[in-house]
């Protein structure tokens, strides 16, 4: 028997109707919460989308046509045909750069630590707290904060306006060497190694035969954040290659906004058929590699970002 | 012996393994701040007699002051707007587990690629009058030229924006991520004791989560401190003369590149390394968030000396 079948049917009648107003202010709520969701989405893929289809239109209809209107696919075509008259060309160059860099550095990166985590984990060296701990405080302090004394550096081992004094500097992975250091304590029992041991594995093939070919979940993982914090890296490849010929797709861009009039309004009128839409093709370069990633794998990204904290 | 030879070559090979990355640990996350403070003393056009007076010069700098204002605006902007925000908006995605909201996390995470040089651009466009997305809303606000928006006194809002924009997304994402983390069984005894869900995340959700709210803190503190690339694409590429040496990093770029002062940049870099570094041990050692890592060896030494005690024991 429930409290309100006691009551008097006036009183009841109230109770219900009170029932049905705390609903419908739930139902309310939760629309509302619902909304506000769906509309930072939509704030969200907003800007990405213009970038998207701002190079299928020309520059008239850019200032004409309702922002999000498509224009042609050909649009693509003349605007990267367009910016080749940039510097002969130049645009192609960077993109190449870009690939390599980012390829050799991500290679490098992961490798280096992936092979840390794994010594930390499977041998008995000493100093490994130590190891740790500086790993975890050069992880946690921006990159950005060592950029000049980066360029001292790197301008006294004369690899300045090399593209390997950036290929270098950035494969120093903190991160990289914490995340393999809790995949590879939290997923490979010691008694594995032991065992392979007894069976006559040396140090080298244990990682070979034993760790790496387990460790794919965890170079997928480092690969992604080694590729997401460097393809787009402005400030270290700025400083350290001065060069336009060296230069990665986001320092070409940089260079394409300052020498031409297509939103530097202190640039005159050059032969230079660059306007919004290749401007923002080649910004569509340098953004859309990235977004693929992120969408792929944003379970990596949040998984990653609370690996040893959070061990399911 | 032969038992000590074979443990001398497999520490030998570990060694090896761990090399390359030592190298890029010493080489380019140590030795680089060496080199930063001996670059400090050394004689330059500010500082002509040389010696550590390079800190005080640098603060007293004309453009240290102003720079200074500039980015503690954007942090009191940028930082508690995206911890208040990240935080509402991860509590929201978790009140109840609808399956559209994968949608809605996938579109959430694209501004994180709209960083640096395509940020400036991306925003460029938002805020140009004539070719913008949300030229209704400018119109609305009476903003019928860029000049409006484009005032220095204007970037420390722009750039929080824009810096909020670009890491907003995956944040909420990480912190959704950390929500699943607490247990259902405490949200449900929570719940029974007639919890409701802003009662929930206020005083059940948000407590269990403190130390990646802490992590989150530090992260978005040290990012932000070291602003530069949009303040200088935009000062030296958009809008010229916008945001010259408007932050510290700006500052330290311009002493080095500008000015040929690299003891005043290394200094001003030191000065800026310490609240980083600050906020780094904060989160290693006052929060539980890296404890296997921090407590690793000690448990392990008594994990092992208890394994001994029980094989004497047998």
């Amino acid at each position: 028997m429930t409290i309100t079948s006691m009551l008097p049917s006036k009183e009841k009648r109230a109770a219900k109707k009170r029932r049905s107003s705390i609903r419908q202010d739930k139902r309310w709520a939760n629309n509302l919460v619902n909304g506000w969701l769906i509309f930072f989405a939509i704030c969200c893929v907003v800007p990405m989308i213009w970038l998207i289809l701002a190079p299928t239109k020309t520059d008239g209809q850019l200032s004409n046509q309702n922002p999000l209107a498509f224009g042609k696919l050909s649009g693509y075509v003349k605007a990267w045909k367009n910016l080749q008259f940039f510097d002969d060309g130049v645009i192609g160059r960077w993109a190449i750069n870009s690939i390599w860099y980012t390829a050799a550095i991500v290679l490098i990166a992961t490798v280096t630590a992936s092979l840390a985590g794994f010594v930390i984990t499977a041998s008995n060296i000493r100093f490994k707290k130590a190891f740790l701990i500086s790993t975890l405080i050069t992880m946690l302090v921006p990159p950005v904060a060592l950029v000049i004394p980066m360029f001292v550096l790197v301008n006294s081992i004369h690899l300045l306006d090399n593209p390997w004094g950036v290929i270098l500097v950035s494969s120093l992975y903190p991160f990289g060497a914490f995340l393999s250091y809790i995949y590879y304590s939290t997923t490979i029992p010691k008694e594995l190694y032991e065992s392979a041991r007894l069976d006559g594995c040396n140090d080298f093939q244990l990682y070979s035969k034993i760790a790496f070919p387990l460790s794919w979940p965890l170079l997928s993982l480092l690969a992604f954040f080694a590729f997401v914090g460097n393809w787009a890296n402005y400030f270290m490849p700025y400083v350290l290659l001065p060069s336009s010929e060296n230069y990665t797709l986001p320092l070409g861009l940089g260079f394409l906004f300052h020498g031409t009039p297509a939103i530097n309004p202190a640039v005159g009128a050059t032969s230079v058929p660059i306007g919004k839409p290749e401007i923002a093709l080649a910004g569509v370069l340098v953004a859309v590699p990235i977004m693929i990633v992120f969408m792929l794998s944003q379970k990596r990204l949040v998984r990653g970002m609370l690996a040893g904290s959070i061990k399911s | 012996m032969a038992k000590v030879k074979r443990y001398k070559y497999r520490n030998t090979a570990m060694y090896l393994m761990l090399a390359p990355y030592m190298a890029f640990l010493i080489g380019f996350g140590l030795i680089p701040i060496v080199m930063a403070v001996f670059e400090v003393p050394q004689k330059s056009l500010t500082n002509q007699n040389g010696g550590w007076d390079a800190f005080k010069i640098v603060v007293h700098d004309f453009r240290f002051m102003p720079a200074a204002r500039h980015v503690l605006g954007f942090m009191a902007i940028f930082v508690p707007l995206m911890l208040f925000f990240v935080l509402a908006m991860a509590l929201m995605l978790d009140l109840d587990a609808g399956k559209w909201k994968k949608y809605v996390r996938l579109a959430y995470i694209v501004p994180a690629s709209i960083s640096g040089a395509v940020a400036v651009l991306v925003w460029y466009v938002i805020l140009q009058p004539t070719i913008s997305p949300i030229k209704m809303i400018l119109r609305w606000l009476h903003i019928t030229q860029a000049q409006q928006i484009w005032q220095t006194q204007n970037l420390v809002f722009i750039l929080s924006l824009m810096a909020f924009f670009t890491a907003a997304g995956q944040w909420i994402l990480i912190q959704y991520g950390s929500l699943q983390s607490v247990s259902h069984e405490i949200i449900e005894a929570a719940r029974v004791d007639g919890c409701n869900p802003f009662q929930l995340a206020l005083r059940i959700k948000l407590p269990l989560i403190s130390k990646y709210v802490v992590y989150m803190g530090v992260l978005v503190f040290a990012g932000g401190l070291q602003i530069f690339v949009e303040p200088q694409i935009l000062n030296q590429s958009v809008y010229q003369g916008i945001a010259s040496a408007w932050s510290f990093d700006q500052l330290s770029y311009e002493l080095a590149f500008t000015t040929g002062d690299f003891g005043g940049a290394s200094a001003l870099s030191i000065l800026l390394l310490i609240p980083s570094l600050l906020g780094a041990l904060i989160v290693i050692f006052k929060t539980d968030m890296f404890d296997d890592a921090t407590t690793l060896h000690r448990k392990k030494v008594k994990k092992h000396g208890k394994m001994k005690r029980a094989e004497a024991l047998s």
